[in-house]
């Protein structure tokens, strides 16, 4: 009996994981491999590797998969680079725990805010006559304001402001379960600062880091509209999914669907191999 | 509160880092307030009128006031509904999972990948699917398909949190009063649910705001109006960014202000219980 309640439990999961996400993925590699699909009646034709073929041997393939994999390793970088003192100074050197706490949720409400008004307020301080243009402007530094606001510094600076909660959460929660009495007796038996910091707490806070990088990588990876709008002509495999997409060439859309698919699963893998999520949530 | 200067220059570190994060939205609540119709400094008044001024006849898109916008209130009134429905469903979703989740139930990893692969998969092949698999079975696109993509990237989210910070001794609690003889129904209602009140209430305010906000995975499955962030995003592809849209941005982002505080107040009680 126990048991059926149980399996009943899940399966509003369950239907809700099928229908909206393992149907989907199954359609896009099917149509991946077909030859056309006739817009009109939504039938799907032959079966072949074409579409991939297309793909890898297109010029500008290459340079594309560089861009994008380059401007999210890029973007994982800066918010490492920020996110990981961040994290250090609020695990050790804040007391209030509440204060912690608080810190740690207002780092959401840029990611959860719109995207178009998230957008859109950079506008005074990037723009043309914005904040950083005048100031360097009137300093002298520069004579016509700096193209900021669509370029790839506006593009990091976004990414780092959205996404540097999903770096920021999982260092902290590696570095908040790090034994301080680890720390201690290394202090104790004379160890060097750097070597406290680089073999204790780096060491162990490196599954932290790697969750980090993992999930900005994946948000940044599946995120067409901000490099789109931002990035001035900068080319990614999302924008070109959305561009095929919009010219219902279905097929090639859904190749370069199923490549990006691929990638985030090679992610999701490492991260498995690395972090034991589940021992994190289940209790036995 | 007293302000404890030991650390001082790793505090100041923070607060530049949350400064730099704020900046641009405190900018835009303040500047939501000038006259200008150009989003840029100086204020050349304070106004109130990109909210509530009667337009006038020659008046409309990016110029008109927020309040007389009807095809912006329709969009707003469509994300509540979205994300009020959006929330729930993620509420009853992850706790369900998550109860039945801490039980050795045969196949939960797979489920559990599956639940994860919601967050993993990129938002645009998510919304590209959708299309195509609701083209392929038949099925018109509806108000539930932005809601079941929204709950689909909220779930792992809440399920994360739910199971990481649920009670250590519920199941002992459980055990107990099903060992007295309370009936399943019973024990969840007396024992279970009180003890995760909390966590249910933050998953569920949690998928409200992320369907709140949500654009990328939404784009591709709206019809008609649109949610807010959707209908926004079309305007502006038309329309100069001016004043308006600022003071439309405050409203939205008060919404997500008031729900992360809220958030971020359960968080903090818990903490400070353990």
């Amino acid at each position: 009996m126990a048991k059926y309640t149980n399996y009943l439990m899940l399966l509003p999961g369950l239907i809700l994981c099928v229908f909206f996400l393992i149907i989907p993925t199954a359609i896009i590699l099917r149509i991946s491999f077909a030859d056309s699909v006739s817009t009109a009646e939504f039938e799907i034709h032959g079966l072949t590797i074409e579409n991939y073929v297309k793909y890898f041997t297109a010029p500008q393939t290459l340079n594309i998969l560089v861009n994008t994999f380059g401007t999210a390793l890029l973007a994982c970088l800066i918010c490492f680079i920020v996110a990981y003192p961040f994290a250090y100074f609020l695990t050790f050197h804040v007391e209030n725990e509440k204060l912690k706490a608080y810190v740690i949720s207002l780092l959401m409400v840029p990611f959860l805010i719109d995207w178009n008004i998230r957008t859109i307020a950079w506008i005074p301080i990037l723009g043309d006559q914005g904040i950083v243009n005048s100031a360097l402007m009137s300093l002298g530094v520069i004579k016509n304001p700096l193209n900021l606001l669509f370029s790839r510094t506006g593009l990091h600076i976004i990414w780092l402001q959205t996404y540097i909660l999903f770096m920021e959460f999982p260092i902290y929660l590696a570095l908040a379960r790090i034994d301080p009495e680890l720390i201690q007796a290394a202090r104790v038996l004379k160890a060097p600062p750097h070597r406290v910091f680089y073999d204790i707490i780096f060491k162990l806070s490196l599954p932290g880091v790697i969750c980090g990088w993992i999930f900005v990588f994946v948000c940044t990876l599946g995120d067409f509209l901000t490099p789109g709008l931002w990035a001035g002509g900068l080319q990614t495999l999302g924008l070109s999914i959305s561009t095929y997409f919009g010219k219902n060439v279905w097929p090639y859309a859904c190749a370069l669907s199923t490549i990006m698919i691929v990638i985030a699963l090679v992610a999701l893998y490492i991260l498995l191999k690395i972090v034991d999520i589940k021992k994190l949530i289940y209790e036995s | 509160m007293k302000l404890n200067v030991k650390h001082l220059p790793s505090k100041i570190y923070i607060a530049i880092v949350m400064v730099i994060i704020y900046l641009p939205i405190i900018l835009l609540v303040l500047l939501s307030f000038n006259a200008s119709a150009n989003v840029t400094f100086p204020i050349t008044g304070w106004t109130l009128d990109w909210y509530i001024a009667e337009p006038k006849p020659y008046e409309y898109g990016s110029y008109i006031s927020v309040l007389y916008d009807q095809s912006f209130w329709k969009a707003l009134t469509n994300s509540v509904y979205v994300s009020v429905a959006a929330g729930l469903l993620t509420c009853l979703i992850v706790t369900m999972t998550a109860l039945t989740l801490r039980r050795r139930v045969p196949g939960r990893d797979v489920l559990f990948y599956m639940i994860l692969l919601g967050f993993i998969v990129p938002g645009i092949t998510l919304g590209l699917g959708n299309v195509l698999s609701h083209r392929l079975l038949g099925l018109h696109l509806s108000f539930w398909t932005p809601v079941m993509l929204d709950v689909i990237f909220a779930v792992p989210f809440g399920l994360v949190l739910m199971m990481a910070r649920f009670e250590p001794k519920l199941m002992e609690y459980e055990s107990a009063a099903s060992s007295l003889k309370a009936s399943p129904l019973n024990v969840f209602r007396h024992i279970t649910l009180p003890l995760i009140i909390w966590e249910v209430i933050s998953a569920g305010i949690f998928g409200f705001l992320l369907a709140w906000s949500e654009v990328i995975r939404t784009s591709f499955v709206i019809h008609g109006t649109g949610v807010v962030s959707t209908f926004i995003l079309t305007e502006l592809q038309i329309n100069p960014v001016t004043t308006k849209w600022y003071a439309a941005g405050t409203i939205l982002t008060a919404v997500s202000v008031v729900g992360l505080v809220i958030f971020a107040w359960i968080l903090s009680r818990e903490t400070a219980r353990k």
